[in-house]
């Protein structure tokens, strides 16, 4: 009895704290349970690295994939949106249009968009698509097929040639990266107009040919990791300079100039700035001004699904060079520092 | 076995040595002329090399930047001559342009007061520096990614590959897909409940602000990436060992041994950040050219741009004064940063 009651009292004061303190272990070893589930170490489980590595992987696996929906998910819209009806059914849908071209009866057919981009940008602008494209092309590959050449050639005499004032002309280069392009385009402009430049779209050519000063900056960080002593051997065998240069340099930087190519096209390619200040001419003009003022050629037509068109076409050329040479892009961004 | 050795070398170095007197006495003096035909020549292939981009960046850079201060001082609106008569005529007021653009009420050449620039100047000034916010953002955000990246998993390649396509995609396509994306009536409005482009001034740039982090985040991710694995690896083993957890070891290894790329990412990205043009020009439009409804997004180059291409302006002089001060305003940002890192440099 005694003792019974004895217990009974001391229930309210001690084991109550005691059952608290219980309570509370038993949760805290639930939750060391469910942390060594998870790979943690603590008083009573063993860390376990795999599973430790496994949580944090599924972890950062979920936000990656989360981010590259948030990445992805407008280029989808943006080709949804391209087959959309009208507008209205463009602007609401989320993932396809509830209305597309091929509902609306007066577009008829599925890629009546697509047509547009055709048949409407040939009616008013003063060019067409197809021009557009072709003179695209040229603004990207001509400058800097021919400037990536005139760089490699000063990037291999920065890097391995010794001449007088070398060091000199190498910080009188560099320092004019210093001058934005901006604030040289107006005189830049009309240098060009008093020599017709503006009209028969050599303004977006010529410059680039004389080769741009990062890519040459570049190819010769890369150059300069390369061993003397071929250019020594080729010296000794009686080869000159220039043929030291089209048979060893040009090689042996391939992958330098290979990833400065692809990224000075791409540039070249989205490049909207320029021909917006150095393109008078209607029939110089490259894709990205057809893009950008596609609606200023035709009022009576909805053109909103059809400026989405002409978008994914533009688009379109970049995002498989991209698929097809991502590796080297990547990898030359890794090596030279340069961001587009 | 040693001797056999040391009178192999003793001949060896004999016979050099006599070699040499010998070649030397014959061929002195050709010799010497032969050298200096071999210098004469890598002075020349060497100046001939660089010649191509020495001669582009005079023309297309120092002398275009001389014409650009030059036309700064002037008054030329593509009228009365060709630029070149314009450039001999000179000017009467030659810091007038400087003047109008920070002052909002100015006394032009023919004696009256007109408005001065500083109504648009000013503004796109803040809107430009609004724009830049979005820059220590998206470090922040790209350096969560690349630490996420830089882990051993699978696929991550890939996750790159996924993150840069906005980065490589071209500027006119992306932007009027986001004039459509966060529309007035656009399919965001619905998802957030707010109005982004059909908003006020905030929202409109907070647009834009969304745009260029989207776009810009693959370029530095990459670029993190790969300072990431420059991180010296026994080092990150060494602090593991003294009982360093990831945390630790991320913040204390390495960040500062990423600081540099960190530090590249910030500079290039506020030098491209001031010059931001597309975007707010192509989504909204232009105040100068389209009114004033757009005060509140055009950027420091789309004044530049709207006094250069709307037909009643074509003040070139003006737009190069604004251009200069571009140019001071970059070299100053990057000056400021330098100096603040200057500590990590040390």
């Amino acid at each position: 009895m005694a003792e019974e009651k004895n217990t009974n009292v001391s229930y309210t004061s001690e084991d109550a704290v005691a059952e608290k303190l219980n309570i509370m272990q038993t949760i805290h070893k639930g939750l060391c349970k469910f942390g060594s589930w998870l790979g943690f170490g603590s008083k009573y489980y063993k860390s376990d690295k795999r599973r430790k590595k496994l949580f944090f992987d599924i972890i950062t696996y979920t936000i990656l994939v989360a981010f590259s929906f948030i990445m992805i998910y407008p280029f989808w819209w943006m080709l949804a949106a391209s087959f959309a009806g009208n507008q209205d059914a463009m602007l609401n849908m989320a993932w396809w249009p509830s209305y597309t071209a091929a509902d609306n009866p007066s577009l008829g057919g599925f890629f009546k968009n697509y047509e547009n981009v055709f048949v409407i940008a040939a009616r008013s602008s003063g060019t067409n698509f197809w021009q557009a494209t072709g003179i695209t092309l040229v603004y990207s590959l001509v400058p800097v097929t021919v400037g990536i050449i005139t760089s490699t050639m000063a990037a291999f005499a920065f890097a391995k040639l010794n001449f007088k004032g070398r060091n000199v002309m190498f910080f009188y280069c560099l320092a004019a990266v210093m001058v934005p392009g901006p604030s040289l385009m107006i005189a830049q402009y009309c240098i060009y107009t008093s020599i017709g430049w503006t009209q028969n779209g050599l303004a977006m050519i010529i410059p680039g040919c004389f080769g741009a000063i990062m890519t040459a900056f570049f190819i010769r960080q890369y150059l300069y990791s390369m061993p003397t002593a071929i250019i020594e051997a080729a010296k000794i065998d009686g080869a000159g300079y220039w043929r030291i240069f089209w048979t060893f340099i040009i090689p042996l930087a391939m992958p330098a100039i290979t990833a400065q190519f692809i990224l000075s096209f791409i540039g070249c390619w989205n490049n909207y700035l320029g021909p917006l200040f150095f393109v008078e001419n209607n029939a110089w003009k490259p894709l990205a001004l057809l893009n950008a003022q596609f609606p200023d050629y035709n009022a009576t037509v909805d053109l909103y699904a059809s400026r989405m068109a002409i978008s994914v076409l533009a688009l379109l050329p970049v995002l498989i060079l991209f698929a097809v040479f991502q590796k080297w892009i990547l990898g030359s961004i890794m090596l030279t520092g340069s961001k587009e | 076995m040693q001797e056999q050795v040391i009178s192999a070398q003793e001949a060896a170095a004999e016979g050099e040595t006599f070699a040499e007197s010998e070649v030397l006495a014959v061929l002195e003096a050709p010799k010497k002329r032969r050298i200096n035909r071999a210098v004469l020549s890598e002075n020349l292939w060497g100046w001939f090399f660089i010649s191509f981009l020495v001669l582009g960046t005079t023309i297309f850079i120092y002398f275009s930047f001389v014409l650009s201060v030059w036309l700064s001082f002037l008054d030329y609106r593509g009228t009365g001559g060709t630029f070149w008569d314009a450039l001999g005529r000179g000017s009467n007021d030659a810091l007038y342009w400087y003047r109008y653009m920070f002052n909002t009420t100015i006394t032009n050449a023919a004696g009256f007061e007109v408005d001065g620039g500083w109504a648009y100047f000013g503004s796109s000034l803040l809107n430009t520096v609004f724009y830049l916010v979005g820059i220590p953002v998206g470090m922040a955000v790209s350096l969560f990614f690349a630490a996420l990246m830089s882990r051993d998993i699978k696929g991550a390649g890939t996750f790159r590959v996924i993150y840069y396509i906005p980065t490589v995609s071209s500027i006119v396509s992306i932007t009027i897909l986001w004039q459509n994306l966060f529309g007035v009536g656009g399919v965001m409005e619905d998802l957030f409940n707010t109005s982004f482009m059909g908003g006020d001034q905030w929202m409109q740039k907070l647009t834009v602000l969304i745009l260029t982090t989207w776009k810009g985040l693959g370029g530095s991710i990459l670029l993190l990436c790969a300072g990431m694995n420059g991180v010296n690896e026994s080092h990150k083993e060494a602090a593991s060992i003294d009982g360093a957890n990831a945390w630790t070891t991320f913040w204390r290894i390495s960040l500062p041994q990423l600081w540099p790329t960190i530090f590249y990412c910030i500079v290039t990205s506020f030098i491209g950040g001031m010059q931001i043009f597309t975007e707010p020009e192509l989504i909204f439009g232009n105040v100068v050219t389209d009114g004033a409804a757009y005060q509140g997004v055009t950027a420091f180059v789309g004044i530049i741009y709207g006094y250069f291409g709307a037909s009643e302006y074509h003040w070139y002089s003006y737009c190069s004064a604004l251009g200069i001060i571009l140019m001071i305003i970059i070299l100053l940002l990057t000056l400021v940063q330098f100096w603040l890192n200057r500590k990590q440099e040390a």
